[in-house]
């Protein structure tokens, strides 16, 4: 995750700046922030995290549900500051499978471990969008029609995700991407099962979940619907998403108005 | 054999109809009795009780008790849990004698708890030191037993005895360095008077071994390593001085054949898992099947599954030992499904392959040659920049015990089809810190793969059947004589199938992930069968009449 080189976004690599914003409230040993931030330092952090936390967070930090094991690629949940990212590092989280770091190991590796994390999750203060965040959401309520499926902030349809906080978890590139391209990488809370019962009458819905035994779907009626599947005749999975695509209904600039106002839906706003 | 219970039932409902005999006539015996070699070495007789990880010896998880049908099943009702105090998951297999089970926990304990009802007799807290090196979870998956004693591993790379009366600790050895990356976490097998157990921390540039200790001292009586030295066969495998931090961990239990006097013991990756660079060569006895001589430990032969591994794809997988036909004689084979994903049959004599096929999805071999060596696809090693390779580094299964029937002669295994991007990363050995040269990513939600229970024909390596689940399973399989495959799901079900045909007979939803494997037992004639989800240990039995 993150933002690259050919990013249609600029991002400002004000990684100092966003530092003393969160060091705000920082004991006086802290109030400096991290001082490890340079692109080395982050380079630095991801290769010992490649070593030493890729195990459990993954390869691309983004967790496992198997070992419990946290995504760190967007807000965290034990820490929400750069110090209490440091301290969780330093001191681990007893109880669970974070263990301490070598206690000789410098407090600049750690930093740079902490600068690396933080260049997983898109800060806001950094990016600077073309669009308008305001306009983005009237056309979210009108002419797009995004709140026949999407919820925010508890107004909206049930077809599609809650995008209240999707700025969180989602940076202006992967929002770019979700209206152009819906049909990729998608989660497959969201694709669609048909399944088939023994009277032969078909339901189909969006996937709330599936396990070995069972499925249940939310039909377009936003009916909810469980089956145990030794009592179906069969079912089917779409992999992708119902959402269509924006590519011919919308503009280039108000795709980009939608995405700052997509991007701007934190908890913070 | 009957117990407190009883004595309880009669002084409260029977007193009047027999107190004026003997009102502690029924009562014959407390629970728990010594428990010898020979209880171990024909454990299979007593399916009362489960005495060891992997049920008897051979490790076919195979229990005689009938009780519990195809026909019954569907009537299993939980009897009691045993919520284990320290939250993480539990991998655990129980062992019961003469009424009493032991539960082994995160990240080091132990408590005795009363079969019947899983009420505690004791516990035993091991302390740990706050600076451990596990790769992999606070995990501990077993006790072993002999007489009055259990031997349990710890994370900080001890082996513990204590006296399963009181939970009191007779000895700790410290069987390796923890600081230097090495832990323990599977349970240790008995081998007539010995404790053979093995060592983890393969992602840390170890040595791996396997130790046999004495059950009253803890004096080590031998140690045989994975790796070969200098001057040792095997030992020219390794390119340069890279023998010597070369994993191949022995972190999961073997088996155990009386008659032949060999110990059967799987091992795992050559260090840097994901590197091979700097360990040129075939890198033994890394990825093997070690035979080693029931009184010293020597290795009487070997079978590498996968040289020169550039994979993580582990030998950590409980060898299932059976007699079985093949080709019109019977043979006492072992059976292997692989984290490699492909499934041998191997004379467990002289080490001879039989018979080998892939039985999940893989992409990084055309097949096995005439001597079960892999035929490699080339291009398929780690890269700088990530390549697409089948199995993942989960495998296609892992260190999740599989089972046997001897009702029905298949072989079962939870197995996963699934595929992720590998990638090579340069990294110098640190004494204690991680060394896998690389790691590897999914590019796919886990929903999109697939895991499935398999049932494997030794004869053929043919799969006669397959009950697909939710991926990805990390539940290990029991069989029973009531005709019955019992294993679980990553989905939080506990649930039995058909051994003959696969088909489903019975399911419950347990809530959390399934990381162990079930066990079955009796007490008073009643069959209960047991379970670890999330960290609940939860046993089940048919309705009271």
């Amino acid at each position: 995750m993150g933002l690259n080189s050919n990013s249609r976004y600029s991002c400002l690599l004000a990684f100092a700046t966003a530092c003393l914003v969160l060091a705000a409230n920082l004991s006086q040993a802290e109030d400096a922030g991290n001082l490890y931030n340079t692109n080395f330092d982050i380079n630095a952090g991801e290769r010992y995290f490649e070593r030493q936390c890729s195990r459990c967070h993954g390869f691309d930090a983004k967790g496992n549900d198997e070992t419990g094991a946290p995504d760190l690629t967007g807000r965290l949940s034990r820490a929400s500051t750069e110090v209490g990212i440091f301290n969780i590092i330093r001191g681990g989280v007893p109880g669970t499978a974070m263990l301490p770091v070598a206690a000789d190991l410098p407090d600049a590796q750690i930093w740079q471990l902490v600068a690396f994390i933080g260049s997983l999750s898109t800060n806001p203060a950094n990016i600077d969008l073309p669009g308008s965040a305001s306009a983005g959401g009237r056309l979210f309520n009108g002419k797009a029609e995004c709140n026949g499926c999407h919820m925010v902030g508890g107004q909206g349809g049930r077809l599609g995700p809650d995008l209240s906080r999707v700025g969180e978890r989602r940076d202006p590139e992967e929002l770019l991407s979700d209206m152009l391209s819906p049909h990729q990488d998608v989660d497959p809370r969201w694709w669609t099962l048909r399944v088939t019962g023994r009277d032969g009458v078909v339901r189909e819905g969006l996937r709330m979940n599936e396990d070995s035994f069972s499925l249940r779907i939310m039909d377009a009626d936003s009916n909810l619907w469980s089956y145990p599947k030794n009592q179906i005749d069969s079912f089917l999975r779409v992999e992708e998403s119902t959402m269509p695509s924006y590519t011919q209904t919308l503009n280039d600039s108000e795709i980009d108005d939608l995405v700052a106002y997509l991007f701007s839906l934190r908890k913070e706003n | 054999m009957k117990r407190f219970a009883i004595l309880a039932l009669s002084f409260y409902t029977a007193i009047p109809a027999i107190a004026q005999e003997d009102p502690f006539e029924t009562v014959i015996t407390p629970a728990f009795s010594p428990v010898t070699w020979e209880r171990l070495v024909n454990a299979a007789e007593e399916p009362e009780n489960w005495m060891m990880y992997s049920g008897t010896l051979d490790s076919q998880r195979y229990s005689r008790l009938d009780q519990i049908t195809k026909s019954n099943v569907s009537e299993l009702e939980m009897k009691w849990s045993y919520q284990i105090p320290v939250i993480d998951r539990a991998e655990t297999v129980p062992t019961v004698v003469d009424g009493i089970m032991f539960i082994t926990e995160a990240p080091s304990n132990l408590a005795a708890v009363d079969a019947q009802s899983g009420r505690v007799y004791w516990r035993y807290d091991h302390e740990l030191p706050d600076d451990l090196r596990i790769c992999c979870g606070r995990n501990n998956r077993g006790v072993a037993i002999l007489g009055e004693t259990l031997f349990m591993s710890t994370l900080d790379a001890h082996l513990v005895a204590i006296d399963a009366r009181t939970g009191n600790v007779l000895w700790d050895v410290e069987v390796a360095d923890y600081q230097a990356g090495y832990s323990k976490t599977a349970a240790p097998l008995i081998v007539k008077d010995k404790v053979v157990t093995g060592i983890a921390g393969g992602e840390f540039g170890i040595r791996g071994f396997i130790d046999a200790y004495d059950p009253v001292t803890g004096e080590l009586e031998w140690r045989t390593y994975a790796i070969p030295g200098p001057g040792e066969p095997g030992n020219d495998s390794w390119s340069g001085d890279s023998w010597k931090t070369g994993g191949a961990a022995t972190w999961i239990t073997g088996s155990y054949d009386p008659d032949l006097n060999l110990i059967y013991w799987g091992t795992g990756n050559p260090g840097p898992d994901w590197n091979g660079d700097v360990r040129l060569g075939d890198n033994l006895y890394s990825d093997s099947a070690l035979a080693l001589n029931g009184d010293t430990g020597e290795i009487a032969w070997h079978f590498q599954f996968t040289p020169h591994d550039v994979h993580d794809y582990d030998s950590i997988q409980v060898p299932i030992l059976a007699d079985i036909q093949y080709q019109g004689s019977t043979r006492k084979v072992m059976m292997w499904a692989n984290r490699n994903a492909f499934y041998y049959t191997i004379d467990r004599a002289t080490g001879e392959f039989l018979e080998g096929k892939a039985y999940a999805s893989q992409t990084w071999a055309q097949g096995l040659d005439a001597n079960g060596r892999p035929i490699r696809v080339p291009g398929m090693a780690p890269t700088y920049e990530g390549i697409l390779v089948s199995p993942p580094i989960v495998g296609a299964t892992n260190w999740y015990s599989p089972g046997y029937s001897q009702q029905t002669g298949l072989f079962y295994v939870t197995s996963f089809d699934g595929e992720q991007e590998f990638f090579k990363r340069d990294e110098d050995y640190e004494e204690g810190e991680r060394y896998t040269g690389g790691g590897g990513r999914y590019n796919q939600p886990m929903d999109a793969f697939h895991s499935s229970i398999r049932a494997i024909n030794p004869a053929t390596a043919e799969i006669e059947w397959e009950f697909p689940i939710m991926p990805r399973s990390s539940a290990g399989i029991t069989t029973t004589a009531g005709g019955i495959v019992f294993t679980g799901s990553a989905d939080g079900y506990f649930f039995a199938l058909d051994a003959a045909t696969g088909e489903e007979l019975w399911h419950i939803s347990l809530g959390a992930r399934v990381h162990a494997a079930p066990m079955t037992f009796a007490v008073d004639g009643k069959q209960f069968v047991t379970i670890a989800s999330g960290n609940v240990v939860y046993t089940f039995g048919l309705k009271d009449d």
